[in-house]
C-alpha cells in the first residue's frame, strides 16, 4: 500500500522494519503452499521408484542406477538393465504413451484454434467498429449476449449436434466450438475504434480494397492486442481439458496433452509415479517456461478479459 | 470506395458461427431437455418437466447441488479475499513483490489437470507430502490443537479419499489454482488508484494504514472486485478437471463431490441421458446468466470514484 512505499522512500535504506518482515514471512508461507504440487512433480520426476515408495533421496534423488524389472523379464541380465531414474522416466514418458504425438497435437489444435479465431474476428471487429451498415448494432448485441455464455458451458448440446454431423474423434471436433471468439471479437473492436479513420480513408484514396486495409493497415496497428490475445487463447486451449475429454473418445492419434496425461493415469501399472510425474512436467513445461521468459506479456495475456 | 456489400464478407462467418455455436446449441438444449433423447435410440419421447423435476427433487441432484455450493462458496471469498490480500503486500514490498507475483502465478498456467495429478500424490496419505509434512509438526505447540493433535494420534486425514474432507480438499486446490489470477486483477486495478486520494484522506486525519485502506483503496478498487468476484464465481461453477482426475465415476465419496459439470459429463456423456444432461446445462446456463447479468447491473448503477 501507498503508506509502506512512501514510508520507505523516506526512510534510510535497510532499515528493519517489522511489518515489512511480517508480510514477508507471510507471502513465503503462501509460496511454499504455491510451489509445494510443483516440488513434488519435479521430485519425483528425478527419482527412482523405490525412492518414491520408501520416500528416500531428498529432492533430487540419489541418482544411483536400479534395475528395471521390465528390462530383465524381457530376458534381458540384471547388469544390462541398469537405468538412470531421470533417463527411466522420461524414457517412459515418451514411450508408454506416444507423448510427442500428444504434443504435436496440441501444438496442431491450439495453432490452428488461433489462426481461425483471428480470420474469423478480424473482418468482422473492423466492420463493428468502421464501417455503417444495417443491422450492425443487432451483430453488436450478438457479440455481447456471447460473451454470456461460456462454452464449456453448452459443451452438451455442442456435442450432440458434432456427433450427428459425424464429427466426434475428429480434429475438427477439437477446434469448431472455438472457431468463433466473442471475445477476440469485442476485444479487437475496442480497439479498431481508437484508430483514426483519416488512416483508412487515407488507404482507400490510394486504391486499396477493403479486405487489403484489414490486414495491411489494421492489423499491424493491433499486433500488441493481437499478441495478448494469442497468449490468452493459447493459454486457455493448451490446458483445456474439459472439452476433448468430451470429444475425444478412445482415439489416442488425437489426444491433446492433458488427455494424454490424464489416460496416462489411468494405465500405468502399480505405482510407477516416476514416468508419470515426468509426464505432467513435458506438458507443464512449455507455458511455465515462456511465462518465465515473458511474464509480463503473459499476465497482459491472461487477465486480458479483465480489462476495460 | 469501399465495396457495398464489403462489410457482408467481412461479418458473414462470425454471424454465422456466432448463431450455429453459441444460439443454436441454448436452443437444443433447451428443446431436448424437455425430451428423453439418447444418441443411437431409436425413439425420443417428450418427457414435458421431468428432467428438471428429477433435478430438483432426486438425492443425486441435491448432493450435487449441495457439492457445487459448498465448492463455489469456499473457492469465490476465499481466492478474492487471498487475491486481494496478496496484491496489496505485493504492491506495498515494491520490485521485491515481483517474485512472489510470478510464483502466485504458476498454478494459472500450468494444465490444471496436470497439477491436479500431483495433488493427488502429494495427498497421498502413504507417499503423500502433506500428511508426512503434517507429521513432522508433532510433539511441537501444534498439537495444541485438538484436530492436529488427533491426527497425530490417529493419522491424518485421507484428504481426498474422506467424505468429511474430499470437497473442501478439492476446493482447497481451486483456491490454490485461482487466486494468483485474482491477485493479478487486484494488482492491475491497484495501479488506477489516484495517489492524491490518499493524501487527502491523511489530511483528512485517516492515519492507520487500516484507515486509509477502508477509506480510499476499497472504495476505488469497487469496480474491480465486482469484476474479479463475478469471473471467479462463474470459473469456480465450472470445476470440472480437478473432480474427474480424482473421481473417474461417481463423483467421490459418497457423492460428496458431485459438482455441476460432473453431473452434465456423467448423465450426458457417459450414460447417454442427453435429456436430462440438457436439462441440466439449462440450469447451469441459468445460474451463469443470473450472475453475469448481476454483475452488470453492478458496474452501471456504481458510483464511481
Amino acid at each position: 500500500m501507498a503508506d509502506t512505499s512512501l514510508a520507505a522512500a523516506a526512510a534510510p535504506a535497510f532499515r528493519f522494519s517489522a511489518t515489512e518482515t511480517l508480510k514477508h514471512v507471510v507471502l513465503v508461507l503462501g509460496a511454499i503452499i504455491v510451489l509445494l504440487p510443483f516440488y513434488v512433480m519435479i521430485s519425483f520426476a528425478m527419482k527412482s521408484p523405490a525412492e518414491i515408495m520408501q520416500q528416500t533421496g531428498g529432492f533430487f534423488g540419489t541418482q544411483a542406477a536400479f534395475v528395471d524389472h521390465y528390462c530383465v523379464k524381457l530376458g534381458n541380465p540384471e547388469s544390462a538393465c541398469m537405468v538412470n531414474p531421470i533417463a527411466y522416466n522420461f524414457t517412459q514418458a515418451f514411450t508408454k504413451a506416444p507423448l510427442l504425438r500428444y504434443l504435436l497435437n496440441g501444438v496442431i489444435v491450439t495453432a490452428s484454434i488461433f489462426f481461425i479465431q483471428v480470420i474469423v474476428a478480424m473482418p468482422a471487429a473492423y466492420a463493428l467498429a468502421k464501417l455503417r451498415f444495417w443491422g450492425r448494432e443487432a451483430v453488436f448485441g450478438l457479440v455481447l449476449f456471447g460473451l454470456l455464455i461460456p462454452v464449456h458451458a453448452i459443451a452438451l448440446p455442442l456435442y450432440v449436434m458434432l456427433a450427428k454431423l459425424g464429427l466426434t474423434n475428429t480434429y475438427a471436433a477439437l477446434i469448431i466450438p472455438w472457431t468463433i471468439s466473442v471475445f477476440g471479437i469485442f476485444l479487437m473492436r475496442q480497439f479498431f475504434m481508437t484508430v483514426p479513420d483519416d488512416l483508412i480513408d487515407a488507404a482507400r484514396m490510394d486504391g486499396m480494397s477493403e479486405f487489403s486495409i484489414i490486414w495491411k493497415v489494421m492489423l499491424p496497428t493491433a499486433i500488441p492486442a493481437l499478441l495478448a490475445f494469442a497468449i490468452f487463447s493459447v493459454v486457455a486451449h493448451w490446458n483445456d481439458y474439459f472439452w476433448p475429454r468430451i470429444v475425444i473418445t478412445g482415439a489416442r492419434d488425437l489426444f491433446t496433452p492433458p488427455l494424454g496425461l490424464r489416460e496416462f493415469k489411468g494405465d500405468i501399472d502399480g505405482n510407477n509415479y516416476g514416468p508419470m510425474m515426468a509426464s505432467a512436467l513435458v506438458i507443464v513445461t512449455p507455458l511455465i517456461a515462456a511465462f518465465l521468459v515473458a511474464q509480463r506479456r503473459f499476465i497482459e495475456g491472461i487477465t486480458l478479459s479483465g480489462m476495460k | 470506395m469501399p465495396g457495398r456489400y464489403a462489410h457482408l464478407w467481412f461479418i458473414g462467418p462470425a454471424l454465422v458461427l456466432m448463431l450455429a455455436i453459441l444460439v443454436l446449441p441454448i436452443l437444443v438444449a433447451f428443446g431436448l431437455s424437455f425430451t428423453d433423447y439418447g444418441l443411437g435410440n431409436g425413439q425420443t419421447d417428450f418427457v414435458g418437466l421431468d428432467n428438471y423435476t428429477a433435478i430438483f427433487h432426486k438425492r443425486s441432484f441435491a448432493k450435487m447441488f449441495g457439492a457445487t455450493f459448498r465448492y463455489v462458496l469456499v473457492v469465490a471469498p476465499v481466492s478474492v479475499a487471498l487475491g486481494l490480500g496478496a496484491a496489496l503486500m505485493v504492491n506495498s514490498l515494491g520490485r521485491i513483490g515481483e517474485i512472489y507475483k510470478t510464483i502466485y502465478f504458476l498454478p494459472v498456467m500450468a494444465a490444471l489437470i496436470a497439477m491436479a495429478i500431483v495433488w493427488e500424490l502429494a495427498l497421498h496419505p502413504e507417499l503423500g507430502v502433506v500428511n508426512r509434512l503434517l507429521a513432522t509438526g508433532c510433539g511441537s505447540p501444534l498439537e495444541l490443537w485438538p484436530w492436529y493433535a488427533q491426527g497425530c494420534t490417529d493419522g491424518f486425514p485421507f484428504w481426498l479419499n474422506d467424505k468429511r474432507y474430499a470437497i473442501w480438499t478439492v476446493a482447497f486446490i481451486g483456491v490454490w489454482q485461482a487466486f494468483g489470477f485474482n491477485m493479478v486483477l487486484y494488482l492491475a486495478g491497484l495501479t488506477s488508484v489516484p495517489r492524491d486520494l490518499y493524501h487527502a484522506a491523511e489530511m483528512d486525519g485517516a492515519m492507520s494504514s487500516w484507515e486509509r485502506f477502508r477509506l480510499v483503496t476499497w472504495p476505488a478498487l469497487g469496480p474491480t472486485t465486482v469484476f474479479v468476484v463475478t469471473i471467479t464465481l462463474i470459473r469456480s461453477f465450472q470445476v470440472f478437471d480437478t473432480v474427474e482426475a480424482f473421481y473417474p465415476t461417481g463423483g467421490g465419496p459418497s457423492k460428496s463431490a458431485y459438482v455441476m459439470m460432473f453431473a452434465i459429463y456423467e448423465k450426458g456423456i457417459q450414460q447417454n441421458l442427453l435429456g436430462l444432461g440438457a436439462a441440466l446445462t439449462m440450469v447451469f446456463l441459468g445460474f451463469v446468466m443470473i450472475l453475469t447479468l448481476a454483475q452488470r447491473w453492478l458496474v452501471e448503477r456504481r458510483v464511481h470514484y
